[in-house]
C-alpha cells in the first residue's frame, strides 16, 4: 500500500443521527459502487430513491469503483440495467484511473501499456488512444492457454516498446503474463509500473469473499520488487481529477463507501466528510475493534438512511 | 523480504577470489554449500568445470552440501537431477526448501489429521506426503477453474491447517482464491513460504519470477506475512547441524543471490563466496544500494579449481 499520511482522526465514527446536516453541508456525493450501491449484480435496497431525493435536493452524484473489470460505459449499462439513471460521466472505475493517469503525464502515444488485467482496461486504454497488448486472453491459444515450457533453449521474448505495465484484478491470471510482465519492468528502461487497485479481497459475488487485485499487484511486486503506482483508491489521483473536472471544493464532498481501508481512507486523504455504510465488507465489531484504526465521520446501516428523517437504528 | 538475525555487517568490500586467498579459503573451511540455481546448473544445463571442481573439493575431504530454494522438486528429485546430469549427489547431501517445509510442519508438531494446501509442485506435495501429512492443491490444481456466478460458492477444505506457497508456473486465480480462503477463514491456518526469491534461472537463457511472486500475491490477499522456511531463513541450517558435526564458521556457502544465499550464509556465521554466473552482476555488488557483501566473489565456481592451478 502507498504511504499516505493520514489526517488521524482522533474521535470515533458517529452513528448518522441527522442525515440532512449532512446533506445539507455537501455539494457532492461521492458513492463507492460493490457493497453501498449493489452487492453483486443485486441492488440495495431503497438506492434508487435515494439517489432521487439527493439528485432532487441539487447534490452531484459521482461513483468511483476500484473495480477495473468494466469501463465507465459498461457500468454506465450495468446502471441503467439495474434501473437507475447515470451517466457516463458520472462514473469514475480504476480501469479509466489508469488511462487519465497515463494521460495526465503525457505517456507518449509511441509506447505501448502491457496489461494484465480484463477487458475494461482495455476499452480505456484504447478511449485514450494508446497502443495496449495484454489482457485477459493476453499468451493464449486457440484451443486454451499456452503452457509455459522451461526448457533448454526457450527464451520469451518481450516488446521494448512496452513503457508502462497495468495492473489490475485479472481472473485469468497466469505465470507467463507475470513473467512478461516482469520482463517488461526490469528491462525495458524507464517502464512505468501502475496498480489500477490493491484491494486484498474483493466481493465478486455477495456471498463470499474472493482474491482481489491487490493479489495481482502483490505478484508484480513480489518478482521486480518494485513497488507501483496506485490509481485507484485510496490513492487520491481519481478524486483530484474530478475535482478538476467539476470545479468542486474537497470540503464540499462527502466520501461514501463500505471499505475503511479504501473508501475511508481514500475520502479523508483527499480531504473531504466520510460516511461509512455497513451493507458491505465492514462491520459495526470491525468498525469499533481495537485493530482498526480508521474512523469515518459518520457510519450508517445503508444508503436509504438518508430517506428517514430520524436516526437510523444501526 | 523477512529480515532475520541480524549479522555482524561486513562493512567491507567482497574481495576477489585470488590463487592466495583461495587457498587461504580451502583450508579454512571443511564443508561447501552451494545454492542450484545459477551456481551448479542453470535450467537443465550444467554450467562449466562443475564436475571436476566437486571432484576436487571431495577428494580433499571437503563435505559437500546443495541448498536450494527451488521447491518444484523434492530431494530424491533432486538427487535424480544430479544423476542425470553426470554428478554423483545422495539425497541427504540436499536440502531443499520443500524439505524444509515439510520439516517445518513437523518440527512444529503439525496434527497429522489436518490438511495442507500447496500453491507449487510436486517436489512439496511429495516431500509433504513422505513426511506423513496430507497435501491437497499442487500441480493438479493448475487445471481448475473458478466459477463466480451468484448461487455458486467457492468451497474450501476447512481441515486445511497450513498454505506453504512456493515456486508455481502453474498459478492461477483457483490457487490464490483457495489459498486465501483457507488462511483467511480458517481458525489458525499457517502460512508458509518456501522462499521469497524475486527470479531465479530457471531455464538456462533467461531469469522467471519466483516464488516471490506467488508468495506476493498471498500476502496481498490475506494481508499477513508468511514464516520464510528457505534462505535467507536459517532454519535450514539446524537440519544441516543434525548431519554435520561441524561449527559453521567451518562452513563456506557459495550462492548467486546477495539477499537469499549470502544472507543465509552470514546469519548462520558461515564464510560467504559469490558467484556471478547466476542472477547477480559485478555492477548489482557494486550498487551503493547493496548493503549485503559477501566475504569473496568470482565468476563461477570452477574458478575455485582454476585459481588452485589443479
Amino acid at each position: 500500500m502507498e504511504g499516505f499520511t493520514t489526517t488521524t482522526t482522533k474521535a470515533s465514527a458517529q452513528p448518522l443521527e441527522n442525515a440532512d446536516v449532512l446533506i445539507a453541508s455537501v455539494e457532492t456525493f461521492i458513492f463507492d459502487c460493490d457493497g453501498v450501491i449493489w452487492k453483486g449484480d443485486k441492488l440495495i435496497d431503497g438506492v434508487p430513491e435515494t439517489l432521487d431525493m439527493l439528485r432532487s435536493k441539487g447534490k452531484r452524484l459521482v461513483f468511483v469503483t476500484n473495480n477495473s473489470t468494466k469501463s465507465r460505459k459498461q457500468y454506465g449499462k450495468k446502471f441503467e440495467t439495474l434501473g437507475l439513471s447515470v451517466s457516463e460521466e458520472e462514473i469514475f472505475a480504476s480501469s479509466f484511473a489508469a488511462a487519465a493517469y497515463l494521460k495526465s503525464i503525457n505517456f507518449p502515444k509511441d509506447k505501448k501499456v502491457y496489461v494484465i488485467g480484463e477487458d475494461g482496461i482495455l476499452k480505456e486504454l484504447e478511449l485514450a488512444g494508446f497502443q495496449y497488448l495484454g489482457g485477459p486472453k493476453f499468451g493464449q491459444q486457440e484451443d486454451g492457454e499456452k503452457k509455459i515450457e522451461l526448457k533448454p533453449g526457450f527464451l520469451m521474448e518481450h516488446d521494448k516498446d512496452v513503457g508502462a505495465v497495468v495492473v489490475g484484478f485479472d481472473r485469468y491470471f497466469n505465470y507467463y503474463k507475470v513473467q512478461y510482465g516482469t520482463l517488461c519492468i526490469r528491462e525495458n528502461p524507464g517502464c512505468l509500473f501502475i496498480a489500477t487497485n490493491r484491494d486484498a479481497v474483493t466481493h465478486l459475488t455477495d456471498a463470499q469473499e474472493w482474491a482481489g487485485g491487490g493479489s495481482m499487484v502483490g505478484a508484480i511486486c513480489g518478482s521486480t520488487q518494485r513497488e507501483p503506482h496506485v490509481v485507484g483508491k485510496p490513492s487520491t489521483f481519481m478524486m483530484d481529477y474530478l475535482a478538476v473536472k467539476f470545479g468542486i471544493l474537497k470540503s464540499q464532498i462527502c466520501m461514501v463507501g463500505d471499505r475503511l481501508d479504501t473508501d475511508i481512507l481514500f475520502g479523508q486523504n483527499g480531504g473531504c466528510k466520510t460516511l461509512l455504510v455497513l451493507s458491505g465488507v465492514t462491520t459495526l465489531s470491525m468498525l469499533q475493534s481495537p485493530n482498526n484504526s480508521i474512523q469515518p465521520d459518520f457510519y450508517t446501516n445503508k444508503i436509504s438512511d438518508f430517506l428517514a428523517s430520524k436516526a437510523a437504528t444501526v | 523480504m523477512e529480515s532475520t538475525t541480524s549479522n555482524p555487517t561486513s562493512t567491507a568490500a567482497a574481495e576477489l577470489l585470488s590463487g592466495v586467498n583461495a587457498k587461504v579459503l580451502l583450508d579454512s573451511v571443511d564443508a561447501f554449500l552451494f545454492d542450484c540455481d545459477g551456481v551448479i546448473w542453470k535450467g537443465d544445463k550444467l554450467i562449466d568445470g562443475i564436475p571436476e571442481t566437486l571432484e576436487m573439493l571431495r577428494s580433499k575431504g571437503k563435505k559437500l552440501v546443495f541448498v536450494t530454494n527451488n521447491s518444484t522438486k523434492s530431494r530424491i528429485q533432486y538427487a535424480n537431477k544430479f544423476r542425470t546430469l553426470g554428478l554423483s549427489v545422495s539425497q541427504d547431501e540436499i536440502f531443499s526448501s520443500s524439505f524444509a517445509a515439510a520439516m517445518y510442519l513437523k518440527v512444529n508438531q503439525f496434527p497429522p489429521q489436518k490438511k495442507v494446501y500447496v500453491i507449487g509442485g510436486e517436489g512439496i506435495v511429495q516431500e509433504l506426503q513422505l513426511a506423513g501429512f496430507t497435501a491437497l492443491g499442487g500441480p493438479e490444481d493448475g487445471e481448475k477453474r473458478a466459477q463466480w456466478k451468484s448461487n455458486c460458492l467457492f468451497e474450501h477444505d476447512k481441515e486445511v491447517g497450513a498454505v506453504v506457497v512456493g515456486l508455481d508456473p502453474d498459478i492461477n486465480y483457483y490457487k490464490l482464491q483457495y489459498g486465501t480462503l483457507c488462511i483467511r477463514e480458517n481458525p489458525g491456518c499457517l502460512f508458509i513460504a518456501t522462499n521469497r526469491d524475486s527470479v531465479g534461472h530457471m531455464t538456462d537463457l533467461q531469469e522467471w519470477p519466483g516464488a516471490g511472486c506467488m508468495v506476493g500475491a498471498i500476502c496481498a490477499s490475506t494481508e499477513r506475512e508468511p514464516v520464510v522456511v528457505g534462505k535467507p531463513s536459517t532454519f535450514m541450517m539446524e537440519f544441516l547441524l543434525q548431519k554435520f558435526n561441524l561449527s559453521t564458521s567451518r562452513m563456506c556457502m557459495v550462492g548467486d543471490r546477495l539477499d537469499t544465499d549470502i544472507l543465509f550464509g552470514q546469519n548462520a556465521g558461515c564464510k560467504t563466496l559469490l558467484v556471478l554466473s547466476g542472477v547477480t552482476t559485478k555492477s548489482i555488488l557494486d550498487d551503493p544500494s547493496n548493503k549485503i557483501q559477501p566475504d569473496y566473489y568470482t565468476n563461477k565456481v570452477s574458478d575455485i579449481l582454476g585459481l588452485l592451478g589443479e
